[in-house]
């Protein structure tokens, strides 16, 4: 990654070097490997990739919420404060109210036999020990209607709710303790279409009005270019493409980009009219990935260098990155 | 002659929260080696659209045919229509048995059917025409040793096996990575240009159909409220519903959304009137009421109808069957 020019503010998070790997004994599984990169105050990215690139590995890395098995190295520099270093307390007082996590699932996450207000309460209680009393469901109220909830839905049982609106309850609840930084895992993608519209509107909406920054993490590169200002592209654990949202995805420049983006028609180009898109072949093992750079096998655009060249992000036009021999920034001969 | 007919088709569940009319009066016909995309939000009734023309739910009314020939729900009856009408689930995993292996999985419909003829040749055609070649590779192998996409082939071989008239297809994409999709819908393409199938896509992404589908049948709270040729529904819906529904699509970035507010509502309690009426944005924005149509909008049902300057579009809207002078 470029260095950051000094004249730019300090980012509320920066990424270094990050690595995940999962069962470190019995074979390691590298599930991600190094990755960089930085997220001003307010400021949204997106992180794009399909099942197994290693993207919710990354999220919970950010958060350490992964299993006791994964070992994480690098940094992840919360206003310049390590969190991979933090300890227990400090990390448990991090955690709510300087970043907060949404995941997909709704129906689970939430205590089916306790109503609403009481669990949004006890969180709050938990971490926000200055809020006591009747303050307490006061501020369940006002985070359910900064949701879009009718207060009184504090009353309800999850089961009463729809999976929308048991959506925003966790969003609510993200946000109990007033974080700057929101990692959305997939928080739509169990929704419908209607509904995930809506749930997309109101996080548009909260990340406006209250400066949030989101890491915002989705298998669909449509749906981020509609809400993310830049987007990452990860592929077997590292990223392949960043850079501004529409840019990246209305001109990719890495191969793989270009078949994700295309794998989501646009309805009325008779570009996609009876002609679907997709890539031959699945994504590589992470115990055994190929030479070179790790998209060759199933690359339309591979050359005889792409099996011997190390890949890293090279300038691929002005604020882009792309991890590709064919970008001009590479000065690899093709 | 048409392939698939189902005329005035209901299919009610009765619970705790009263009678669902989870299918309440459809009508649908699909020709030989077409591709229908069946779309609406979940709990509007396709999958148990799809179910009743597979014969794997029984209609309380109407009837669904093939050829003309009504369904009868006899053990006999029901086996050979589902030979003809096969169905393709939604999550390859879990609509495979982890303890079969692929040959077996592929064979069991053959001996079901108890189809004559080479097995071993049958299942290696199937296996190849789904695009696992050479499939002597796969005979042997268990679910677990294959990706995600080669799994939902192994589906559709599965049911392609049999050579079927008619695939229903239950969002036969949705659990796979975006990459693997287009291969898998490529697939079916093709399929229907070989063998001549029909296939009956039921999903909620719309994109999906602009890529394969050569009609589109919109549906909402048990009824297909749009339904015509792809270019027509999605490049120029009538229907305030389908219109909502492509302005919440993220890739049509020049149409300003239309989010619905609300979800899918309650087949237990169907609105009098136009079923949309209670979400539609024609008569919250008062549109209904300047065309001088709210009260029908709010009392009067209705069918679909055809559309003058649209042939073969059929709408169910106060508002479009209003704007038409009948010829």
């Amino acid at each position: 990654m470029t260095a950051v020019p000094a004249t730019e503010p300090a980012p509320l998070l920066r990424v270094r070097d990050l690595h995940v790997t999962y069962g470190v004994r019995a074979g390691a599984i590298p599930a991600v490997r190094g990755v960089d990169f930085d997220l001003a105050v307010g400021e949204t990215l997106g992180l794009a990739g399909e099942s197994g690139c290693g993207k919710s590995s990354l999220a919970g890395a950010l958060l350490r919420l992964l299993p006791r098995g994964a070992q994480v190295t690098g940094s992840v520099l919360l206003d310049g404060e390590d969190v991979l270093a933090m300890r227990p307390g400090r990390l448990r007082a991090v955690r709510w109210t300087e970043l907060a996590i949404v995941f997909q699932g709704a129906l689970h996450t939430l205590n089916p036999v306790q109503r609403i207000g009481r669990q949004m309460g006890e969180a709050i209680r938990l971490h926000s020990p200055a809020v006591r009393g009747a303050q307490v469901s006061a501020r369940v109220g006002e985070l359910l209607e900064l949701v879009g909830l009718p207060a009184r839905r504090a009353q309800d049982y999850p089961h009463q709710l729809s999976g929308g609106q048991r959506q925003r309850v966790l969003i609510g609840l993200a946000l109990a303790c007033e974080p700057r930084l929101l990692i959305a895992d997939e928080p739509t993608t169990a929704l419908d279409v209607m509904v995930q519209a809506q749930v997309l509107r109101l996080l548009e909406d909260l990340q406006q009005r209250l400066g949030l920054a989101v890491v915002f993490i989705t298998h669909d590169l449509s749906t981020l270019a509609t809400v993310c200002k830049r987007i990452a592209v990860m592929y077997a654990g590292r990223i392949v493409e960043e850079g501004p949202s529409h840019e990246v995805f209305e001109a990719p420049a890495h191969p793989y980009t270009r078949a994700l983006a295309a794998a989501f028609p646009v309805i009325g180009d008779p570009a996609f009219r009876m002609a679907p898109s997709g890539l031959p072949g699945d994504p590589p093992d992470p115990r055994e990935l190929p030479s070179g750079c790790p998209f060759r096998p199933r690359c339309p655009a591979a050359v005889a260098v792409c099996s011997s060249t190390a890949v890293e992000l090279w300038p691929a036009g002005p604020r882009r990155q792309a991890a590709c021999v064919h970008v001009p920034g590479s000065g690899v001969a093709v | 002659m048409s392939l698939l007919g189902v005329s005035d088709l209901h299919v009610t569940f009765s619970g705790r929260g009263g009678v669902a009319r989870a299918v309440d009066g459809v009508d649908l016909s699909m020709r030989p080696g077409e591709i229908l995309a069946l779309v609406g939000e979940s709990g509007c009734g396709k999958t148990t659209l799809a179910r009743t023309i597979v014969g794997l739910q029984r209609p309380a009314a109407g009837s669904v045919s093939l050829r003309g020939e009504p369904l009868r729900y006899d053990r006999r009856a029901l086996r050979a229509h589902r030979r003809e009408v096969q169905m393709v689930f939604q999550d390859p995993t879990g609509a495979l048995n982890a303890r079969q292996t692929i040959y077996e999985a592929v064979a069991e419909g053959l001996r079901i059917q108890g189809v004559p003829g080479s097995e071993e040749q049958l299942v290696a055609e199937a296996l190849s025409r789904a695009g696992l070649r050479p499939p002597e590779r796969f005979f042997a192998r268990y679910p677990y040793e294959i990706s995600g996409g080669q799994r939902q082939r192994v589906i559709i071989a599965g049911a392609m096996v049999l050579s079927p008239s008619l695939l229903v297809a239950d969002e036969p994409v949705s659990s796979l990575d975006a990459s693997v999709r287009g291969e898998i819908l490529a697939l079916m393409l093709r399929l229907v240009r070989e063998t001549e199938v029909a296939i009956l896509v039921v999903t909620h992404d719309l994109g999906l159909a602009w890529n394969v589908a050569d009609r589109v049948a919109v549906m909402y709270l048990g009824r297909i409220v749009e339904q015509g040729s792809t270019e027509d529904v999605l490049t120029a819906p009538r229907h305030p519903y389908t219109r909502a529904l492509l302005s919440v699509v993220p890739e049509i970035a020049h149409v300003a959304p239309q989010v619905l507010v609300g979800e899918a509502p309650d087949p237990t309690r169907i609105p009098a009137g136009c079923r949309f009426h209670p979400r539609c944005p024609l008569v919250a924005s008062g549109e209904a009421a300047r065309l001088g149509i709210e009260e029908r909008c709010r009392a009067e049902d209705l069918a679909l109808a055809p559309v003058a300057d649209a042939a073969d579009l059929l709408v169910a809207c106060h508002a479009v069957a209003g704007a038409v002078v009948p010829a």
